[in-house]
């Protein structure tokens, strides 16, 4: 099938005229996008839910070892501030893959159709 | 679990040793004059042992870096101090007293050395953490 298919019903015997370039035919470029199938979507939200639940499980502990600290149990003070700064750096790379997740959507917003 | 800082359970270990090793010292410096320890007899200088071995066997199996830690606390055997003061109670039969073998100035030159190990791995910390933002901050601008 023509990708222009149906355009010689507007001008009968024009196209007629037009040689058509060497090459390939742009029907022919095999698709090279795997269809999208919800199996390919869920596998990537539980990813993405995978992740952000182990940022929170870094907070969770870096929170519970500052307390444990704070209350005057044997928690040595540089592993809470090692768990704080791993905690902190993990957020981080999770607002990154955000902001370009939110980037990718914006760009396919803005795409002229 | 994601692992962010690698190689930070090392300079973990490290930095939890050279806290004990501070803390010895510090019992030494403390215990100077010290002619009673538990068993009675003058106080022994303390030294750490330090040592580096695997955790366990699934860590080894992970791949991990084995941990650097405390081994052990021993006695430092040099001879005891004695010194001539017949008014002390535990003094002996010819008046000689016997104090702790710990010189001050040792001490402090170990905790010199150990205040430094500590900063080394702090700076480790540091760095480790400044390359994971700055990794994060790739391809920006």
């Amino acid at each position: 099938m023509s990708p222009l298919s149906g355009i010689n019903a507007y001008s009968p015997g024009m196209l007629s005229r037009v040689t058509p370039l060497p090459g390939k035919d742009i029907a022919e470029i095999p698709s090279q996008l795997p269809a999208a199938g919800p199996a390919g979507s869920a596998d990537f939200s539980s990813m993405l839910g995978k992740f952000v639940s182990d940022v929170n499980g870094q907070q969770l502990n870096a929170a519970q070892q500052v307390s444990a600290l704070q209350s005057g149990q044997n928690v040595p003070l540089h592993q809470a501030v090692i768990a704080m700064e791993e905690a902190s750096v993990s957020f981080q790379l999770m607002v990154e893959v955000r902001n370009k997740l939110m980037e990718s959507y914006q760009e396919i917003m803005r795409m002229q159709i | 679990m994601i692992q962010i800082l690698t190689g930070i359970r090392n300079t973990s270990g490290a930095l939890e040793a050279e806290r004990t090793r501070l803390d010895v010292i510090a019992q030494n410096i403390a215990n100077t004059h010290t002619t009673h320890d538990v068993d009675g007899k003058p106080y022994q200088r303390r030294v750490v042992i330090f040592a580096n071995e695997l955790e366990n066997a699934m860590n080894a199996a992970n791949g991990e870096l084995p941990a650097m830690h405390v081994a052990k606390i021993e006695r430092d055997t040099r001879p005891a101090l004695k010194i001539h003061d017949p008014g002390n109670p535990d003094a002996d039969a010819k008046g000689m007293v016997s104090l702790p073998n710990i010189n001050i100035h040792e001490e402090m030159a170990d905790m010199i050395s150990a205040s430094r190990t500590f900063e080394a791995n702090l700076a480790v910390v540091k760095n480790a953490r400044q390359m994971a933002m700055q990794t994060l901050a790739m391809g920006k601008h």
